[in-house]
């Protein structure tokens, strides 16, 4: 009788410790990573605190961010304001932003880039080192981009089409990254200086910069009119040469050309309309495109949804542009025909950021093949004296995918060759000219590129603009594209188109070893 | 006298395993602290071995037939403790113990040889169980008098008092009262089992014990809860609650008491959440740690990170952060092995404390009466509830109690009780097969 109820108070016995054992797994399985990912979990303090950070490199070994561990306290130290934005800042105080809290494992040594040594690691509890990171920028551009836009309000992003690498990416106003990624206790004042200032310093404009795009929309218009057949290098329409001058009526709503200046209306096919930045036109490009095609091609170019500069959950987050008012699923329906017209020349609800139109003048360059992009290079072991240059193990490389398909090459090499002539060309000298490369001393390459000056609201001056691409000759492969924006810059011949080319031709400086 | 040598080999060999498992749970600690490849100091390893083995030598000579599984898996439990402990000693205060500053670790050390000694004495020198069984009311007056004394004279530790002051240690009488209580509620309900099983009271479906049977035990019982609680020692409450409701059940069968047994502990649970702050405190902090995860959910927020930290492998004896956690060589050792010892560490601790629950309640089945089959079912129940009590509170299953685990946390009343219940049990098992011996005709020289 006590040994049948002993046998049965074992088998509840078991049961509760089968219970406690589940519980076990729950905190030690599956819950377990969002514990550990907690703010107030000590060991994310401890190791934040005493952690000492994996150097940044650049692309070409120079020292960007660095760390050191004095009194058990991890201070960073950052070379560059110019990388402020994309590298961001570790503070033990304000958090992380950037490169450093996408990469934020891989830096302070809690995961190694491959899953696998990962899972080895923690089975063994190996305690990983920290490791380092070599960007695809070069330290020369950025220096160089950031000191064209000096004291003005813009961004500069330039890549490499063919790789998807980011050669330059600087956001102005910026800001100082070294004294709030120090002692907590010492990092608020800088902090509160650096948001006291005009400007919000601490808005990557590259990235997080969502501005009207004016003409250099018109470069995405006519690549997804000629790749849908829609219109063709020598299309027409009989109507423009009189709305040039009375204006184009669409549902009774009048789109004026901008002022043209001596230039009497024609009736000009793609490259001259280009050249001249002709509203009518591309307002006639885009109704014959229609809405649905005009937010499809908008969707396949990285439009209408939150994009990153690399892959997976190392993207470092680039805000959505907007090709219309933005819906539930990125871009909303377009409501009628005078939003669309506007809208293929860049103005009506269309937001962009400089990240998403270096994209468009890259898939352009590539032949219609969009790159993905990444700015950081490899991944590597810690470098124990990072002046003397990164490491020689690379862990990882990083791998942007190839990029995708968005337009037929046929469609991009005719959007090419009217963009040369926009810049290059006898009526684009007079508008994009400024952008050629040739200006500034690389003598045998061909430009192409397009302005755009963003009208905004009444009393504020226009955002300038420039994107482009060189060399851009027949059979010429080029190496780099760019989109440079100038808050309230005025237009864009005048003030985004000179520092493209600059910047571009520096670029070309640089890598043909002169 | 003649020695009676009865060779334990099973014992032996597995005592054997500790000789690995102990001194490389020193050593690896060592070598995580020192980041230096050596063995570290081994004196405390060697001599907990060395007091296994003196156990299992004088189990020997005394020609002890108990159970032999029962030593080495409480040594195994143990040890694993003195290692945690040893790799905790750094980061807690040393402490004072006889006149020697002395880190948790050499304490606990020292409470074992005096736990394993009380076992021996228990297992070896309790011939028959007359001395528990015919002076049951004896022992509640003691049990009930220590209490008493406590209650009056004792001190309070974190709002509970629980202990009394004896000159150079002091000791927790709630922990041997706990035993008291077992060997008395053995002794009545062997006694008035027949009784007790008869159902005389039918109230609906229901069938109610004869009551008058169980007043003197239900007062005895209801005087020492009403002390625990007043205490403010929940954790003990409940656990005397569990054992004697599963002793209940145990001699009667009757689920209907434990049902009973059961809504008078919800009910009561639920007056003392809205009479008692501290209770409620206890009970919103288990319900969410987190909303004062600074303040009053501190200790138990610090537990789980610690066991989301081990994960499945855990971080590796001396390279988790087990001192985040407030109280962790007592209340949380538990949390702290599953952090460095992992979710496969703290499954083989549990599968432990299941085998010495299952070797307890084989006892039980075996005796051959039904008062030590009772005692047995007592212990086992105290020991193995003790550790799911205290694990279930480290894994947030059940609100926070500050009771010990079992031979792992460190205190010396916690281990000095719960070597005297394996000395029963020892005690009980080695009857238990004498007996089953002479039925069958074979004499001890006969072997």
């Amino acid at each position: 009788m006590i040994a049948t109820n002993v046998r049965r108070l074992a088998v509840y016995l078991l049961l509760a410790f089968v219970v406690v054992s589940g519980g076990l797994g729950w905190w030690q399985v599956v819950d377990a990573g969002a514990l550990n990912a907690r703010a107030e979990n000590p060991q994310v303090i401890a190791a934040r605190r005493s952690a000492l950070r994996g150097t940044i490199f650049d692309a070409n070994g120079q020292v960007l961010a660095s760390s050191q561990v004095l009194d058990g306290i991890s201070r960073r130290t950052y070379t560059d304001p110019a990388f402020s934005h994309v590298i961001g800042y570790a503070s033990l105080r304000f958090g992380t932003t950037g490169l450093e809290r996408v990469y934020d494992d891989v830096l302070t040594g809690r995961a190694d880039p491959n899953p696998l040594r990962d899972l080895i690691n923690d089975i063994m509890a190996r305690r990983t080192e920290p490791k380092d990171l070599t960007l695809t920028i070069d330290r020369r551009l950025q220096d160089f981009a950031a000191a064209q836009l000096g004291a003005s309000a813009g961004a500069i992003v330039a890549i490499d089409p063919r790789t998807g690498e980011v050669l330059a990416m600087t956001s102005t106003p910026t800001f100082d990254a070294t004294p709030i990624s120090g002692v907590p206790a010492d990092a608020g004042p800088p902090m509160d200086a650096i948001t006291a200032r005009d400007g919000d310093p601490l808005v990557d404009r590259a990235r997080q910069g969502r501005y009207v795009p004016g003409s250099i929309m018109k470069i995405f218009t006519a690549a997804s009119a000629l790749d849908a057949g829609v219109i063709t290098p020598q299309t027409t329409f009989p109507d423009q040469p009189d709305q040039e001058s009375s204006g184009f009526v669409v549902d009774g709503f009048t789109i004026r050309e901008h002022d043209l200046g001596n230039l009497q209306p024609d009736l000009w096919p793609l490259s001259p309309a280009l050249q001249v930045s002709s509203n009518i036109f591309f307002a006639h490009v885009g109704l014959d495109l229609g809405a649905e095609r005009f937010l499809q091609y908008a969707r396949r170019f990285g439009f209408c949804e939150t994009t990153g500069i690399g892959t997976g959950s190392r993207a470092l987050p680039v805000s959505a542009s907007y090709v219309s008012a933005p819906g539930d699923d990125g871009c909303g329906p377009i409501s009628d025909d005078v939003e669309l017209a506007s809208a293929a020349f860049g103005q009506a609800q269309v937001t962009v950021t400089p990240v998403q139109m270096s994209l468009l003048a890259a898939t352009i360059a590539n032949g219609g093949v969009m790159p993905g992009l990444t700015a950081v290079r490899d991944v590597r072991a810690h470098a124990t004296d990072p002046s003397a240059g990164p490491a020689d193990t690379i862990l990882e490389r990083t791998s942007t995918g190839g990029g995708s398909r968005v337009i037929s090459a046929a469609a991009a090499q005719a959007t090419r060759s009217a963009m040369v002539d926009a810049v290059e060309g006898e009526l684009g000298t007079l508008y994009a000219g400024q952008g050629a490369v040739k200006l500034y001393g690389i003598g045998d390459a061909a430009t192409a590129g397009k302005t755009g000056t963003a009208q905004r609201a009444e009393g504020q001056a226009p955002h300038s603009w420039f994107i482009g691409f060189a060399p851009a000759q027949e059979g010429g492969d080029p190496a780099i594209a760019i989109a440079v924006l100038v808050e309230g810059g005025g237009s864009g011949s005048g003030l985004a188109a000179p520092i493209g080319g600059r910047v571009m031709a520096e670029w070309l400086r640089l890598t043909s070893g002169g | 006298m003649r020695l009676t040598l009865a060779w334990r080999w099973a014992e032996l060999r597995m005592l054997l395993a500790l000789a690995v498992l102990v001194p490389l749970g020193f050593v690896v600690t060592h070598i995580a602290r020192a980041g230096v490849l050596e063995a570290g100091p081994l004196t405390l390893p060697v001599a907990y071995l060395l007091l296994m083995l003196v156990a299992h030598g004088l189990l020997v000579v005394s020609g002890h037939r108990g159970d032999q599984l029962m030593l080495p898996l409480v040594g195994t439990i143990g040890g694993i403790g003195l290692v945690m402990l040893n790799r905790l000693a750094p980061d807690l205060e040393k402490t004072q113990a006889f006149g020697l500053q002395l880190d948790v670790a050499q304490t606990q050390m020292i409470w074992f040889s005096g736990g394993v000694l009380a076992m021996l004495v228990v297992a070896i020198g309790l011939r028959d169980d007359g001395l528990l069984r015919h002076y049951k009311y004896t022992w509640a007056a003691i049990g009930i008098g220590l209490l008493a004394f406590t209650a009056l004279f004792g001190y309070d530790v974190n709002g509970a008092r629980l202990w009394i002051d004896l000159g150079p240690v002091a000791i927790q009488p709630g922990e041997l009262i706990k035993i008291i209580l077992v060997v008395f509620i053995a002794g009545y309900l062997a006694d008035n089992r027949a009784l007790l099983t008869e159902a005389s009271l039918r109230i609906g479906p229901i069938r109610v014990p004869p009551l008058p049977y169980l007043l003197p035990m239900l007062a005895l019982f209801g005087a020492v809860m009403l002390v625990v609680v007043r205490q403010n020692d929940l954790g003990q409450a409940l656990l005397l609650f569990g054992i004697f409701l599963t002793m209940l059940f145990v001699a009667t069968g009757r689920r209907s008491y434990v049902l009973i047994g059961l809504l008078l502990f919800v009910a009561g649970a639920y007056l003392a959440y809205r009479l008692f702050p501290h209770v409620a405190a206890r009970v919103d902090i288990w319900i969410d740690p987190f909303a004062d995860a600074q303040g009053s959910g501190f200790q138990p927020v610090r537990g789980l990170f610690a066991l989301a930290r081990g994960g499945l492998f855990g971080e590796g004896l001396g390279q988790g952060l087990p001192a985040t956690i407030p109280y962790v060589h007592t209340d949380f050792i538990f949390a702290a092995i599953a952090e460095e010892l992992g979710l496969v560490g703290a499954f083989a601790l549990l599968a432990m404390f299941l085998m010495l629950v299952f070797r307890g309640l084989r006892v039980a089945v075996l005796a051959r009466d039904e008062f030590s089959a009772l005692l047995a079912v007592g212990v086992t129940t105290s020991l193995g509830l003790q550790s799911l009590i205290i694990v279930a509170g480290n894994l947030k299953l059940i609100p926070l109690t500050g009771i010990t685990l079992p031979f792992v946390s460190y205190g010396g009343s916690s281990i000095l009780a719960s070597f005297l219940m394996i000395g029963l049990l020892l005690s009980i098992s080695h009857r238990t097969t004498l007996a089953a011996e002479r039925e069958q005709g074979i004499g001890p020289d006969d072997r």
